[in-house]
């Protein structure tokens, strides 16, 4: 079994223009173990991304405080690259897109780039693999073939990201709103992908708004953040409860002190 | 007598004109040289804009070489691949297929071509596309050349395989390098052209290389090069096309040389719907400086000009793309498009993309984009988070910005043998980094 642990993350960013810097997290504590599911869920502008971003290693965000270890040692020294080699991956909320590298192309890359490089994947196994998997995405020869991201839709982008996921085969995957921008019958699809990973070995975090996402892929636990800090965490329970009081509802309940982007809501407003 | 001359402005030593002759040189060619060797040195360099290479030692010949006649193993062991292989003015290998032969097919080295194909070779050298007194460069290309290759394909005639061709400059000792080849394509014919340069030995030397093609009339000529001449060679290329009525050339071009290198790329549309295609890559590395000039000049009426170039650069270099697209008056329904861009790798390397468009006619279609950026980093970002390393997320994103380019190359050959060569330079200049 292996561990993915965040102890006390504080976190920052800075604004080049002001010269300032912002704490986005504000001491974040998680551990997710191989076999297990987590989601986490939160309102807008919490730190839910800033959490996965970070612990990726986006150079964009400064550890002011705190820890984040595999298997009990710190990767935060390490760069975005090592990590990945080490275990991670993060399906992005907003992939980037890169003209002239076909979308094969560079999983080849990446595949490759956790072999030894006197002993690279034979183009058959790697094409075997590929069909597999683009077949339980329901996606066409066609996609891999095209310029990484470029031009696709956002639907698309959330598909290929799962497809991604499902040649590298990581130790943890960290998907952020994997379900925003897919209809119902793609969540189904990607849903599906993201279940043929499960396994002992294979632990995931999922970033999500909406508890549907979690009717198809389904959580140990669910933790809720706001403002910087996970406030509480629970099982399924929690987020079919969240989907019935909203954000500020819970947040009264608890007694924080938080602004919600969206305070004058209605409490119970969820999207069903 | 003075010390041999150090920059591009300094006399040259008459001995090097004696020794540049070839056996027996009848008369028209001799006076070719002289004339080109008495005008040279009141002629002016010429304008590289962006570049001053005047301190290069571009005119610094050597005065004697002892030549070394022996193939270097790694030169040997390419030479199946081409048609015609040399090693400084040594032909080591030159095979013409039978049935080219059969069709009147001329493909010889420049001495050979004197002495055997004067009348035809004299038509079109320094005639057409180059003129030996155009600036003291092409002069001193005219007066000293010792080497190259003449290809002459008659009217009609339509070659499947490309004509390959390897040239070396010997730089395991001080020697000479001035190249001077003539490609002609006859009305209608149509084939290609490799042209690979490169360089064995360390040694300090200058290279000077010329290329003309000439197209008659509906020809239809694809015309590759890969130049990757070393570290320790200062270089001056001039590649230039005359095209008549209605006919084509395609360059791709790779710049793909370690040391100091001027090149001029010309296309002169002369005929009534003739038409260019350029495209080039270029890498510069280390503390090299490559300096580009692409031009295409429309005469003719609907005339059509390309030009498409992508460079990049790493550690301390420079690179400049000049495009240059002349629109000629009455040249009427002519049309120039070029686009220049380039990718910095590093923040001391030093990157000029300038179109330049003079256009003297009304009703034409002519455009220009051009761009010096950097590499995206929320692209690298990407790349790396899917474990690739910083050195293979850059390389493909140069492939990728290159790929415009790369992937118009006609033959499939000569894409991968690019692509080999971008990719090893670009290994070397990163681990320099
Ligand atoms: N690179 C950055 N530079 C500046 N501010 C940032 C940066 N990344 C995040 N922030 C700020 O940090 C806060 C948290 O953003 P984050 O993206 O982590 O929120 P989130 O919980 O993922 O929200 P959403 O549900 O909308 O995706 C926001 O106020 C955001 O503007
Ligand atoms: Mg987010």
């Amino acid at each position: 079994m292996a561990t993915l642990k965040v102890t006390d993350l504080h976190v920052s960013v800075s604004d080049d223009e002001e010269k300032t810097q912002r704490e986005i997290l504000k001491g974040v504590n998680l551990t997710l173990n191989t076999g297990e599911t987590h989601a986490i869920m939160g309102p807008n502008g919490t730190g839910k991304s800033t959490l996965s971003e970070t612990i990726m290693g986006n150079p964009n965000y400064i550890v002011t405080k705190g820890d984040v270890t595999l298997d009990g040692e710190s990767i935060l020294g390490k760069p975005v690259d090592e990590r990945a080699r080490a275990g991670l991956f993060l399906a992005m909320q907003y992939p980037a897109e890169i003209k002239g590298i076909t979308n094969a192309e560079f999983m080849r890359a990446a595949i490759n780039a956790r072999r030894p490089e006197d002993d690279p994947i034979s183009i058959r196994a790697f094409l075997k693999e590929l069909d597999k998997n683009i077949g339980v995405l329901n996606m066409s020869d066609e996609m891999t073939e095209r310029y990484l991201n470029e031009g696709f839709s956002g639907g698309e982008k959330k598909r290929n990201e799962i497809l991604q996921l499902m040649m590298i085969k990581p130790k943890f995957a960290i998907l952020d709103e994997i379900d925003s921008g897919l209809d119902i019958d793609a969540l189904q699809v990607v849903a599906k992908g993201v279940n043929e990973m499960a396994s002992p070995d294979f632990g995931m975090l999922m970033i999500t708004h909406y508890q549907r996402l979690l009717n198809y892929i389904h959580p140990d636990q669910v933790h809720v953040m706001m403002d910087g800090r996970i406030v509480k965490t629970g099982d399924f329970s929690l987020a079919q409860e969240l989907e019935a009081k909203g954000y500020a509802g819970l947040r009264d309940e608890l007694g924080l002190d938080v602004n919600l982007v969206d305070d004058d809501v209605p409490t119970g407003n969820g999207d069903e | 007598m003075n010390r041999m001359p150090k920059s591009a402005t300094l006399e040259l030593n008459p001995a090097l004109l004696e020794a540049a002759k070839f056996d027996q040189e009848p008369q028209w060619f001799a006076d070719l040289r002289q004339a080109a060797w008495d005008q040279a040195p009141d002629l002016a360099l010429p304008d590289f804009a962006k570049i001053n290479y005047r301190h290069w030692p571009l005119l610094d010949f050597a005065a004697s070489g002892t030549a070394n006649e022996t193939v270097p193993a790694e030169i040997a062991a390419q030479q199946d691949e081409y048609n015609f292989v040399s090693v400084s003015n040594a032909t080591v290998k030159l095979t013409l297929p039978a049935d080219l032969a059969a069709q009147g097919v001329v493909f010889c080295d420049l001495a050979t071509a004197v002495k055997e194909h004067g009348d035809l070779l004299q038509q079109y050298l320094l005639t057409k596309a180059i003129k030996a007194d155009e600036d003291r460069l092409t002069a001193v290309n005219a007066a000293l050349m010792t080497t190259g290759f003449f290809l002459y394909v008659p009217a009609n005639v339509t070659i499947k395989a490309p004509i390959s061709i390897l040239q070396v400059q010997d730089s395991r000792q001080a020697s000479n390098f001035v190249s001077h080849s003539v490609i002609v394509g006859g009305d209608n014919s149509n084939f290609q052209v490799l042209q690979r340069v490169t360089t064995v030995g360390e040694e300090k030397n200058p290279a000077s290389l010329a290329v003309e093609v000439i197209t008659l009339p509906g020809s239809h000529v694809k015309f590759s090069s890969l130049d990757s001449l070393g570290e320790q060679t200062h270089a001056y290329f001039n590649r230039r096309g005359h095209l008549e009525r209605d006919s084509e050339i395609d360059w791709t071009m790779g710049v793909l040389n370690d040391g100091n290198t001027i090149a001029d790329f010309d296309s002169d549309l002369k005929g009534a719907g003739s038409h260019a295609e350029v495209q080039t890559v270029a890498i510069s590395t280390g503390k090299q400086t490559q300096g580009i000039d692409t031009s295409v000049t429309n005469y003719g009426k609907h005339s059509e000009g390309n030009i498409l170039q992508r460079g990049v650069l790493l550690e301390k270099s420079a690179l400049v793309f000049n495009g240059v697209g002349k629109i000629i008056h009455g040249a009427h329904g002519a049309q120039a498009q070029q686009e220049n861009r380039i990718l910095m790798l590093s923040p001391e390397a030093r990157g000029d993309a300038n179109p330049i468009l003079l256009i003297d006619e009304n009703d034409v279609i002519a455009g220009h984009a051009a761009s010096v950026g950097r590499v995206d980093q929320g692209q690298m970002y990407y790349l790396m988070s899917r474990g690739l390393t910083k050195e293979v997320a850059q390389r493909l994103v140069i492939l990728g910005f290159l790929g415009v380019v790369l992937s118009e190359i006609p033959v499939a050959s000569v894409r991968d043998q690019m692509i080999a060569m971008i990719e090893r330079k670009l290994i070397n200049g990163q681990r320099a980094e």
